[in-house]
């Protein structure tokens, strides 16, 4: 995979009638991820350098993926070996590798992929996990970051860190007293018994695959530099990629019809009357606020009859039936931020309760690429029959394609998504249609191609 | 009305690109033959909305939530009607729109009690509105209804008028109001009656009688029982709304 649209291909929309939709693949920035892999002998300091290098390249998409949280669970008597500081865990018996590979493997397609936590004092995993998601680098560090064969083959950099042995002891020491609640007699019954044997016979081999051997790990700056660098082609790499993925979704644009999911709200003169205050650059704050969360509750009203219903029969107090409709599961809603929250009040009214969830998408400065910031979903998402998506405008449909991919990553179907808009142009809808033809929008009003996100300016007043 | 009348038209509900297999049925609004009557399109939210209002099982605060909800769609229908001008303003893109002003000034005249319960609806669309209140009784004598009290605006000849009353059964207290809001000088054509449930009876009363007076409702129910209540109907509104 390479990051960019593939050849349109045509693929049954889902929808009753047979149509065939043109379908075009849309691969997210975290799609294809950048993984380094960072080994070296304990105490050797992986950690700190990967740390260093997280650090240097100060992105929010950075994440350090440690082999530790991948150590097998033990069966009792290795458990037991284990307190006694007799098991083995310099090893690479000791490390899952099928399951590192399988989360390697989900992240590079572009999944979300729950982490293992181990931990050192029970010599266990524990219950939780940590969920990794869109992380555009990860470095992968522990000894045996560059010895299973499928790992390798995932890895982009391939780094070995280096450091004389009394440096590594003393290092094991000081951090497993302090952080792993060890004493010193056991660490170094385990340094002789474990490490040193296991490190000649499995960790040092490791150099013959590396690119790029680093002796002195974080004060070796040349290295560090090489390092970053490396990583920060590769990400301008992935941005060009990524832009030029959004423009290969603009083929016919202009000339085919806009999808049968894209409604537009019935311009009546109330909703022009609203428009014309709402657009007016004299219109008083007050106004401009009270008339676009009155014209968001009606945007909401229109998007919630695109949610499944059911028939419904029901008894009114008077004694009679009536045949009506109920909704057929739970509906919720996303919040792009920061435009959407603008729709929020309108929501509230149409729908006081519901669960709502949040997106920060905001777009670089420097490559004017979507970037997702921060995300919180409901955690049963992929459960609700259907989710109100909201943004208040779509210029190019980067950031709304971001959003319903990630919306899809977390279990979501794009038939249950509705995306609610006060405003979208046609090329934005174009290329989002395309890549989600099955995906609902809503939308106040038809604008131009590209157009400055003024009405969050407006409503925000900043 | 004609005996066959009372049969609700039940049909497919759901957007315009989904096959009618796949959208659920349910009762829709009985059709009705007058231009000045407007009833709020079909859609499967709004059924699901009257299913809410009607059902015995739902509690005050789900009945205020949800029949709040159907009065602002009935709102923002209702001001459709009222008469607009070009108006091109400038975009803080710096581009012009070509809109609309509207024209006119106008207040809400609710019927009082069940009417009252609407002006929120009217409020959450139009602020600062003014609003006159229309009481008017069943006389105990004669069995007809009577006008007890009314407070409203001293320009309402100069306004469009808004009346508010939820249900519009057989239109007697509704036809009252209108007769006092003309008495104080407020022409025919520049009424609108805002309901949720009407009954097809009172549309053929009121449009017969007022053939130039709009009314905008949700729903046209399939007919009167014996008592005059709409089947079927929710029940007492005002009760549902205030106190039960």
């Amino acid at each position: 995979m390479d990051g960019s649209a593939e050849a349109v291909e045509p693929v049954g929309s889902g929808e009753a009638g047979g149509t065939i939709a043109m379908r075009a693949h849309y691969a997210p920035p975290w799609a294809d991820v950048s993984i380094i892999g960072l080994a070296g002998s304990s105490g050797s300091g992986k950690s700190t350098l990967s740390q260093a290098i997280v650090n240097k390249l100060n992105l929010p998409w950075v994440v350090i993926l440690s082999i530790d949280s991948f150590y097998k669970t033990l069966d009792p008597d290795s458990h037991k070996a284990a307190f006694r500081n007799e098991y083995d865990f310099d090893s690479p018996d000791a490390i899952d590798f099928d399951v590192l590979v399988d989360k390697l493997r989900d992240l590079k397609a572009g999944k979300r992929a729950e982490i293992p936590i181990y931990s050192f004092e029970k010599h266990a995993r524990i219950d939780r996990t940590t969920a990794i998601y869109s992380p555009h680098v990860i470095v992968l560090e522990g000894i045996f970051a560059l010895y299973d064969p499928r790992v390798l083959e995932l890895l982009d950099m391939k780094i070995f860190c280096e450091a004389d042995a009394d440096t590594c002891l003393s290092r094991r020491i000081m951090r497993d007293v302090r952080d792993r609640g060890r004493d010193i007699d056991g660490i170094v019954k385990q340094w002789f018994s474990f490490v040193k044997p296991n490190f000649q016979k499995y960790v040092d081999p490791q150099r013959e695959v590396a690119d790029i051997i680093v002796p002195r790990g974080v004060e070796n700056h040349v290295a560090m530099s090489m390092v970053v660098q490396f990583i920060e082609r590769k990400l301008m790499e992935k941005s060009t990629h990524h832009r030029a993925a959004l423009k290969s979704l603009d083929v016919g644009a202009q000339s085919e019809p806009l999808s049968k999911k894209v409604i537009i709200l019935a311009q009546t003169s109330q909703l022009r009357g609203m428009n014309t205050i709402i657009r007016d650059i004299d219109t008083s704050s007050e106004d401009f606020i009270f008339y676009f969360d009155r014209f968001a509750a009606l945007l909401v009203e229109q998007a919630l009859n695109n949610v499944p219903f059911l028939p419904a029969t029901i008894t009114t107090p008077p004694g009679h039936t009536y045949a009506g409709l109920r909704p057929r599961g739970e509906v919720s809603a996303v919040i792009v931020l920061r435009g959407g929250a603008a729709l929020e009040t309108g929501l509230k009214r149409v729908l006081h309760d519901c669960k709502t969830g949040r997106i920060l998408i905001q777009n670089s400065v420097r490559t004017g690429e979507p970037e997702l910031h921060f995300l919180v979903l409901p955690p049963d998402i992929s459960k609700h029959e259907a989710v109100i998506l909201l943004d208040t405008q779509m210029s190019s449909g980067g950031s709304a394609l971001m959003a319903v991919q990630v919306l899809v990553d977390h279990g979501v179907k794009p038939d249950r998504i509705v995306l609610a808009t006060y405003g979208a142009g046609r090329m934005g809808l174009h290329r989002l249609t395309t890549a989600f033809p099955d995906l609902t929008v809503v939308m106040g009003n038809m604008t131009r191609d590209v157009e400055e996100r003024w009405v969050e300016k407006r409503y925000f007043r900043c | 009305m004609s005996a066959q009348a009372k049969v609700a038209p039940t049909r497919p509900v759901g957007p315009d690109y989904r096959a009618e297999s796949q959208k659920p049925a349910a009762t829709v609004s009985t059709p009705v033959d007058f231009d000045t009557v407007t009833v709020l399109p079909q859609t499967p939210q709004l059924i699901a909305l009257l299913s809410i209002i009607r059902n015995k099982n739902t509690d005050r605060g789900d009945f205020i939530f949800y029949s709040n909800r159907i009065i602002r769609l009935l709102v923002e229908e209702g001001l459709n009607h009222l008469p607009t001008v070009e108006h091109t303003v400038t975009t803080p893109v710096g581009r012009p729109y070509d809109g609309l002003l509207f024209q006119g000034k106008i207040c809400g005249v609710s019927i009082m009690r069940a009417g009252e319960a609407m002006e929120q609806g009217l409020r959450d669309c139009c602020r600062s509105v003014r609003i006159g209140k229309i009481l008017i009784q069943r006389d105990e004598e004669t069995a007809q209804p009577k006008l007890f009290y009314d407070k409203l605006p001293e320009d309402i000849a100069d306004r469009w008028v808004l009346l508010l009353d939820p249900m519009f059964a057989t239109g007697g207290s509704a036809i009252m109001a209108v007769e006092v809001l003309m008495s104080r000088g407020v022409p025919e054509e520049r009424i609108l009656f805002l309901n949720l449930i009407a009954s097809p009876e009172g549309i053929k009363n009121f449009a017969t009688k007022f053939p130039k007076l709009r009314v905008v409702t949700a729903f046209v129910d399939q007919g009167l029982d014996e008592k005059n209540y709409i089947i079927p109907g929710l029940g007492d509104f005002g009760d549902r709304y205030y106190t039960r």
